[in-house]
């Protein structure tokens, strides 16, 4: 198992739940496999002797860029890499992190740790791609075991992955569920999220909260406007909106709504 | 002549989430014990607050990935009685069953591959891999395993979406339960090959002392995660609403996390070393075995011990799950369970026992279902306090055993023992509220 010529892997979490690096962890099938077609090098998740200096041509990042240390390492895994991937909803779109940028983290500290603690180091919550560039970017609250595996498996091959561009309705329809806005009168955000999750959350009877962040260019006009259309109040529409994607969403003109109401 | 020596651990590796441990030595005392957690903020319970009761457990289970079943129960438990409504039987079956997968799912992952490696001399599972292949391929469809059942009741591994307030978006079909149950049978056997190969490794005693434990008491006579009263070894006994007054904050300059103590001011450890010193008694079957070859004095006071603990309840949790399949094979197959209930405004808290000890989860919400409060304390909060007084005990003892020792030896045993508490670095961070 020495094999130098294996290309060189570092997985990173910044601000986070771990929950993509968990996924990666999940792959158990592939997982040895996958060990061996690569040198996994800076694993702190998993490993305990890794090196943080080499050269890395391909580094995995999750996370939200939420302290200074956290932008700290962003910055040095950015300049020890070749291929940077971002992982994850956090570290592509800000994610549930980010939700609520528009408070300030004096008050959230207080709210959370009360008073005196000028301990803390934190800043407000930015996805890690508002700061240096990346290959490429993976969404998804977790990201899915098989878009991970293409990833790694087309990188290996010199190529790039072409993951879905389609909204989650497309995925949805395939699988013949009742739409949740028509029949359920729900603000499901199916038509202006990312696919590749197999619509999951609509086939179990859920509607889509967006977690793998806007398809290019939503029609969030339209899709609000339909909202409103079969009664939704624009508070709940705002309140189901302000999630995983709050930063890019939110922009809109949705609040500007709320507060008219 | 007193030289100080300090010893910094940067990044702990193997766990969930960023800490490191830093030790302070003056001569022969040990001066200063810190586990600095680093992690970033990400304020859970004050996003929470505005929020629609429906939304918060597909937020809160966010708070942590390994954990996310976990929270999802504790979440719902706590809203539900907040709102008045009572589990029916086989919602109550089913989040057994979710929490049985999400025990057997980390407790392999951080058995096998975070912890073991320790005690094999290795630096990782994929390191471990070459020496033990087939070791590390059943410990991975161990944890596939564990997956799987949080897949078929959860919707998926992480971050489940099929659990709702009231009950399940889609049930699992019967055909599926009986598939799940023949492969948490088929697992047992093998397990039991591990447990055989645990009990032959000699574990060490420099981190031993003598410890508080606390656990729920489980709700019914059986081993169980689930319980109404928060106890301790010490023989005490509190309803779980009244966990604020058990489980005292503070806050440490070192720690993005709060430590917690009891109101005598002791510190105490929650897990599964704790709920095997509580309630071993009521292990049944091959759980009941596994822990008498791995426990064959009882439980004694040795934090590296909580990992063959998690073994032992690896076994039960597969025991038990193909007990839950059974139950839930007798009753008639349906596609959805959802209770009535009406919005009110109200307050609850949920507590479960989840692989890292004793979690507990509580919400206000107002008369149109909104979020007025929430409250969150993990098991790796709880700990750290803890953790840190064995980290003391093991760099005394050491220093007295081996003077002079290797400080790479050093480091690694104390990285043992942070790793012995199985900390979820994520979840303890900034999840605990100070109340106004």
């Amino acid at each position: 198992m020495t094999g130098t010529d294996r290309p060189k892997v570092g997985i990173f979490g910044l601000t986070g739940c771990a929950g993509d690096q968990l996924q990666i962890l999940n792959c158990e099938d592939e997982f040895l496999r996958l060990a061996e077609a690569v040198e996994i090098v800076d694993w702190v998740m998993a490993k305990s002797d890794n090196d943080s200096n080499c050269r890395l041509d391909i580094a995995f990042v999750e996370g939200v860029v939420a302290t200074e240390r956290d932008l700290e390492t962003l910055k040095t895994v950015r300049a020890r890499s070749t291929v940077l991937v971002a992982i994850g909803t956090c570290a592509v779109w800000g994610g549930l992190p980010a939700m609520r940028n528009d408070i300030s983290r004096e008050v959230l500290e207080r709210e959370v740790f009360g008073e005196d603690l000028d301990f803390l180091d934190t800043v407000e919550a930015r996805p890690a791609t508002q700061f240096v560039p990346f290959e490429l970017r993976l969404p998804g609250c977790p990201i899915e075991r098989n878009e991970f595996l293409q990833t790694v498996r087309s990188l290996l091959a010199g190529t790039v992955p072409e993951l879905p561009a389609a909204p989650v309705c497309w995925e949805c329809k395939t699988r013949e569920n009742l739409c949740r806005v028509i029949y359920h009168q729900e603000v499901c955000c199916g038509a202006m999220t990312r696919a590749g999750c197999g619509a999951r959350c609509p086939s179990h009877g859920v509607a889509c909260s967006g977690c793998r962040g806007p398809v290019e260019e939503p029609n969030y006009d339209a899709n609000i406007t339909m909202f409103a259309d079969r009664g939704i109040s624009w508070k709940e529409i705002s309140a189901r909106m302000r999630s995983f994607s709050a930063p890019v969403w939110m922009t809109h003109g949705l609040e500007r709504e709320v507060d008219h109401e | 002549m007193s030289s100080a020596r300090t010893i910094t651990i940067q990044h702990l590796g193997r766990v969930e989430g960023h800490g490191g441990i830093f030790v302070k030595v003056v001569g022969d005392t040990v001066h200063e014990v810190n586990m600095d957690i680093h992690e970033g903020s990400r304020y859970y319970e004050a996003l929470l607050v505005g929020k629609h009761f429906l939304d918060v457990q597909g937020i809160i289970t966010r708070v942590c990935a390994i954990c996310s079943a976990n929270h999802t129960v504790a979440a719902l438990t706590a809203l539900e009685k907040a709102l008045g409504i009572s589990e029916s039987e086989r919602v109550h079956r089913l989040r057994g069953l979710l929490l049985l997968g999400a025990a057997v799912e980390s407790h392999a992952l951080h058995v096998f591959a975070l912890a073991l490696p320790d005690y094999l001399g290795f630096d990782s599972v994929m390191a471990m891999a070459a020496d033990y292949p087939e070791e590390v391929t059943f410990a991975l469809r161990l944890k596939q395993l564990g997956n799987r059942v949080q897949e078929l009741v959860g919707g998926r591994p992480v971050h489940p979406i099929n659990t709702l307030v009231g009950g399940f978006g889609k049930l699992p079909s019967h055909r599926a339960l009986e598939a799940l149950r023949a492969e948490l049978e088929k697992a047992l056997d093998p397990l039991m090959r591990f447990v055989d190969l645990a009990a032959g490794i000699e574990v060490p005693r420099w981190a031993a002392q003598p410890t508080l434990y606390m656990a729920l008491r489980p709700i019914t006579e059986g081993y169980r995660f689930r319980g109404e009263s928060i106890c301790t070894s010490r023989g005490e006994e509190f309803p779980a609403e009244t966990y604020r007054d058990v489980v005292r904050e503070f806050t440490v300059e070192h720690s993005h996390a709060k430590h917690a103590a009891l109101a005598s001011g002791d510190t105490y450890m929650v897990g599964a070393l704790a709920r095997l010193k509580l309630w071993s008694e009521r292990l049944e079957g091959r759980a009941r075995e596994a822990f008498e070859r791995l426990f064959p004095e009882g439980v004694v006071d040795n934090i590296l011990l909580n990992n063959w603990a998690q073994l032992v309840e690896i076994v039960h949790s597969l025991e038990r799950g193909m007990e839950l399949c059974d139950e839930l094979l007798a009753m008639p197959e349906a596609e959805r369970e959802m209770a009535e209930y009406e919005v009110r405004a109200g307050r609850g808290v949920g507590a479960v026992e989840v692989p890292r000890g004793t979690l507990f989860h509580e919400y206000e919400i107002d008369g149109e279902g909104l979020v007025v409060s929430a409250n969150v304390i993990t098991p790796t909060a709880q700990n750290l306090a803890n953790a840190e007084r064995d980290l003391r005990c093991a760099v005394e003892n050491l220093l007295v055993e081996k003077p002079g020792g290797d400080e790479v030896e050093l480091r690694l045993s104390l990285e043992m023992v942070a790793r012995a508490y199985d900390p979820c670095i994520s979840c303890s961070v900034h999840v605990v509220r100070e109340d106004p």
